[in-house]
Parts: structure tokens; C-alpha cells; sequence
């Protein structure tokens, strides 16, 4: 199989508190609701992914933390409780997904080509983090398209900045030739926050909505500038700015998920859609989309064939993954 | 004093799992002895500290009374899982709780089934108490807390264990030099990853084992910047909390290479 292709990039943040608000059947605590801008944004992201059909999804997520090289989540099936050891008062999570091997596989092999320390994670018992699980539930909550999990190499803390997210650049391009290869319709989701100051301690009533706003100032002025480029499709200025914006927003995007993504997806100059904007304990989180199927720069999906579903081939398909 | 013992040990998940691999050797040599020495203390519960156990809001304590699993590493998960179970001594970490907030430290207990447990809280207790004979407080490194704040936290729990007339032995987990092999290297060939570290692992050695709490005071920062130490030292901090500061020497019982970064089983002499 060839002539895969990427058609969409999501900057898809991760705090468990968007799960904590909207109650899921999977998640254990219950919530009154809470963050519901950033809710309202998801359920945007939702309907556009949906439109699009991908074959897999695939997320790269900051709290996978490895030392020695990018790892792939290369197990078929996992599932699990994941509980986030930040806040496990608000996220406990049953999970079950499917993996695209073939496609991790190959990411694996093309970043290992690229000069990368590259590994397959295949321990069956391995506990998915909760970034991965987060974004994936609030971008595709039914859990029924395939997904390539990859860690975040520590890099950009352990080197310099800079470094750090040269190696991301070239994940991404690995990760574009690995698609491209195997012939998926993949869709890459960005797993990170923009201003990470925080709060220090948490409310007693999480989701009471009068407690939250942006801890910082300085940094929901560094979120508007670089949402506004994004927006504009400035995308070669943002990432000029991008290592003063790590470095006086405390930007979560330092840890590479966002580099990763724009490298696979080419860098296009491409005006982002903003689905929305919320605080997450005075974090800033961002939404957003880059459809490069409606921009032409990659193709619609065939329309569905006569016989069974697209979401029955999707079936199907996660079926004979497993 | 409420500490009968007090120990320093790694909290890397290959000492664990490669136990025969020769450069990995004097580690697990030193967790046999360090094990032996915490046994004869005969504490009554072990106040443990892991860099490992990452919090950023909060000071975390684990309460719950039973923790049973297997658990997979986040890098070595190649190497095989590590089951462990885990008992807590709940009395004292809820009494810690509350005296470590009414210190000023703002404080949470956690008691949720699969509750992540780190890889270094399961090699230390793996390791120095095989048998799961001496129940635990576990607190958590919130990663905003410098080492005063651990030290001042560390002696309100000796102080909360005192007052519930409770013997503790005091673990800090945590490596030492922090430069790494960041690419696979043939485990048999491990070594400290840059002689300076080296040198300076060996100096801060032997600070600690002629007991110069003094000139350890004045190089520590130095050296956690200059080997990049795991998290700044904050587990050594954490002993010296609970132990009241003073420490008379030290044995090392082992000294090596975690991957490149720098390892120690250290037993403080009380």
C-alpha cells in the first residue's frame, strides 16, 4: 500500500479536568461540569474529524516521558484504569484502544532511518499515559479508529531547547514518510497545552467556573500573540518565536508534540481553526485545527461505498486489528 | 530520635531487572547489605521519598492501606514488568497530612485503586525490604518544592511519627550525577556517562561518609548543578529533614552506573 497521507493536524490539549466535565460512562468521579468553552471546542474538533474519516489517529503526548529515544506504543491492544497521578482525584479511566502496529512500525523504522534513537514499546501490561488517553477521548470518544501512541523524548529539557525540537522536526518528517509508506489517511494530534503556568493548589469544588482564569497574564497575552499567527497562517513566524514563547510562557509545546506535528504536516502556511480557548487550573489550552484536506493539499475521502458503512469498514478494520 | 535508620538508595528499574549484569552488581551488593541494616533497626514504618512521584500541586501522601500491581517502565518496558505490594501505614500518613498542612505546606492524602506507583518507590521497597515486612509513607516530589521545603516536610512527619511514638527508618530515592547514555549501549559495558561526574559523585561520597554536613551544606547546589543531579538532591534533603540535620557518617555500600547516570546505596550512621 502507498499514497497515504496526512489530512488534518489538531492541537489537542490533555488536562483530565475536560473528561472530569463531561462525565463519561468510562470515568469514575462525577462532575457538575466545569471548562465548558474548551468542551464546546472538542465537540467542534469532533465534528470535523468525523467528516474526515481517517484510517488512525495518531498522538504524541508529553506525560510518556522517555530518556532514551522516541517510543511507540506497539502492543495491538491495550486497555486498562488509567489513573493520572496528578489529579486522580478527577480522572480515573477505563480505557480500550487499537493500535496501528504496521503504522508504528513503520514510524519506528523511518525515525530509526532518520538517525533517531527509535524503540517499540510491545509490553502488553504497559500503562498508556494519561496525556494520550485524554486527547484521544476528547477528539474521538467512541474509540473506534486505530491509533499510533508515541512518547516524548526528553530532549528539549535534557539538551537545549533548540536541539530538543530539531529532533522533533525530524520525527515528524520520519512520521510523514511512515504514513505516506503504508498508505493511511492520518490525522496527528498535537497533545499540548500553550502557557503552562498553573495554579498551586486546586479548589475544593474543581469545576467551580468562578475560580478559573489564566494564572498569568504575561502568558494569556504570549497565548493570544501566538493563536492570532496561527491563525493567520503565520506559521514560520510562530516557530521563529517559538523558543522565546517556551521560555516566558513556560509553553508546554516545549515538549515537542506541536513541532512534531507541523514538521509531518510540512510547515504550511496554513490559517489554523481556532475551535477554542479555555484555562485549565490558569493553563491555556487551545484547540485547533489544520484541515489540509478542505485548504487541497490533501484529498477528501472516497465516498462511501454502496455496500456496508464507512464507520461498518472502520469496524471492520479495528477488527482485523485485533 | 525517632529515625533508627536512614538510607539513600537509587530508584532506576535496571538494578531491579538485570540484577547479574556486572556494572549493576555493587548496586544490588549494597541493596543486600542496606536491606540487612534497615532489618536490624526493626522500624516501625519506613518514610519514603521518590523523585520519582512527580506532584505539582500539593504535597501528596498515599493512603491507601494495600497497594498490589505490576508495574511497566516508561523507558525499560523491554526489560519486563515489576509486581509489587506495598503495605501503608495509614494512621501515620493521614496524621502527616495534617501536620504538614498545619506547617504550611499545603497537603493531600491519595487512596484510589491503581494509583500509579513509580518505578522508583517499587525498586526501593522491592529491593530493601523484600519481604514487605515494614509498612510505608510515601510522599510525594512535588516538583515547586526546593529542598528547605522538603527538609521542613520531612521533619514534620519524624515528628508526627514521634508523637505516635514510632520508630522510622528514613529512604530517600533518587540517583546521583544525571548525565545519560541517550542512546541503547551494551548494558555490560554501563558506566558513569562523563568522568566529571564521576569525580564529583566520589567528592559528594566522601562528604557524606566523614560526615561533613558543613562542607556538604556549601557544595551541594554546586554539584547538583554541575553533574545535573537527579532533581537537585531533594531526596538527600529529605533524609536530612528527618533525621534532624545531623548525620555522624556514612557506609556506601554501593557505587555505579544507572545507563550512564550515577547510583549509590548509602546507609547514614544515626
Amino acid at each position: 500500500m502507498a499514497n497515504g497521507e496526512i489530512i488534518a493536524g489538531f492541537l489537542a490539549p490533555h488536562p483530565p479536568h475536560l473528561v472530569y466535565g463531561e462525565n463519561p460512562p468510562q470515568n469514575e468521579p462525577k462532575s457538575e461540569g466545569g471548562w465548558e468553552q474548551l468542551r464546546w471546542a472538542y465537540e467542534r474538533a469532533r465534528k470535523s474529524l468525523d467528516e474526515l474519516q481517517p484510517d488512525v489517529l495518531l498522538v504524541h503526548s508529553p506525560h510518556w516521558i522517555t530518556q532514551v529515544g522516541h517510543h511507540f506504543l506497539g502492543v495491538r491492544h491495550l486497555s486498562g484504569k488509567s489513573v493520572d497521578p496528578i489529579f486522580p482525584n478527577l480522572f480515573r479511566y477505563s480505557f480500550e484502544l487499537e493500535v496501528d502496529v504496521e503504522l508504528a512500525e513503520a514510524c519506528c523504522e523511518k525515525a530509526a532511518q532518520r538517525g533517531l534513537t527509535a524503540t517499540m514499546m510491545r509490553n502488553p501490561k504497559f500503562r498508556v499515559d494519561y496525556g494520550t488517553i485524554t486527547t484521544l477521548h476528547m477528539i474521538r470518544p467512541q474509540w473506534d479508529i486505530p491509533i499510533v501512541g508515541i512518547s516524548a523524548n526528553n530532549s528539549p529539557y535534557y539538551l537545549t531547547t533548540e536541539e530538543g525540537l530539531d529532533e522533533m522536526d525530524t520525527l515528524g518528517k520520519a512520521t510523514r514518510e511512515a504514513i505516506e509508506a503504508t498508505g493511511r489517511r492520518a490525522v496527528l494530534l498535537a497533545s499540548n497545552t500553550l502557557c503552562h503556568w498553573h495554579f498551586h493548589e486546586e479548589p475544593d469544588t474543581p469545576e467551580d467556573m468562578s475560580r478559573e482564569h489564566p494564572q498569568s497574564y504575561d502568558g494569556y497575552k504570549w497565548d493570544m500573540r501566538i493563536i492570532e499567527l496561527l491563525r493567520q497562517g503565520k506559521t514560520a513566524e510562530v516557530f521563529r518565536i517559538l523558543p522565546q514563547f517556551i521560555d516566558e510562557a513556560f509553553a508546554e509545546v516545549k515538549s515537542g508534540a506541536f513541532t512534531w506535528m507541523f514538521a509531518a504536516m510540512g510547515y504550511p502556511e496554513l490559517p489554523g481553526e481556532l475551535h477554542g480557548y479555555g484555562t485549565v487550573i490558569g493553563t491555556g489550552n487551545a484547540v485547533m485545527e489544520w484541515n489540509l484536506v478542505k485548504a487541497g493539499l490533501a484529498g477528501a475521502a472516497a465516498p462511501p461505498p454502496a455496500g456496508p458503512s464507512v464507520a461498518g469498514a472502520r469496524e471492520a478494520y479495528a477488527g482485523a486489528m485485533r | 530520635m525517632t529515625a533508627v535508620s536512614a538510607f539513600l538508595v537509587p530508584g532506576s528499574p535496571l538494578h531491579l531487572l538485570r540484577p547479574d549484569n556486572p556494572p549493576w552488581r555493587p548496586i544490588i551488593a549494597g541493596f543486600e547489605r542496606a536491606a540487612r541494616a534497615l532489618a536490624v533497626s526493626r522500624p516501625d514504618a519506613i518514610l519514603l521519598y521518590s523523585t520519582q512521584w512527580i506532584a505539582v500541586l500539593d504535597a501528596l501522601w498515599q493512603a491507601r492501606p494495600r497497594l498490589t500491581g505490576a508495574h511497566v517502565d516508561e523507558n525499560w518496558h523491554d526489560l519486563g514488568d515489576m509486581p509489587f505490594d506495598i503495605r501503608v501505614d495509614t494512621d501515620l500518613a493521614h496524621a502527616c497530612v495534617k501536620a504538614v498542612k498545619a506547617a504550611g505546606i499545603s497537603s493531600k492524602s491519595v487512596d484510589y485503586d491503581q494509583f500509579p506507583i513509580d518505578s522508583g518507590t517499587i525498586v526501593a521497597t522491592r529491593l530493601l525490604d523484600p519481604d514487605g515486612r515494614f509498612p510505608l509513607v510515601m510522599a510525594a516530589n512535588n516538583l515547586y518544592h526546593d529542598a528547605a521545603t522538603t527538609m521542613k516536610m520531612a521533619g514534620v512527619a519524624a515528628a508526627t511519627a514521634r508523637a505516635q511514638n514510632k520508630k522510622v527508618a528514613v529512604v530517600g530515592v533518587g540517583g546521583l550525577s544525571g548525565t545519560v547514555f541517550r542512546e541503547p549501549i551494551a548494558i555490560e559495558q554501563d558506566r558513569i556517562a562523563a568522568e566529571s561526574d564521576d569525580n564529583w559523585n566520589r567528592r559528594v561520597l566522601r562528604l557524606l561518609e566523614k560526615g561533613e554536613t558543613g562542607q556538604l551544606d556549601g557544595r551541594i547546589e554546586e554539584y547538583a548543578r554541575e553533574a545535573r543531579v537527579d532533581m537537585g538532591f531533594k531526596h538527600f534533603a529529605w533524609i536530612r529533614g528527618a533525621i534532624g540535620g545531623r548525620f555522624f557518617g556514612a557506609r556506601v555500600h554501593g557505587y555505579g552506573p544507572a545507563h550512564g547516570a550515577g547510583a549509590a546505596v548509602i546507609e547514614f550512621r544515626l
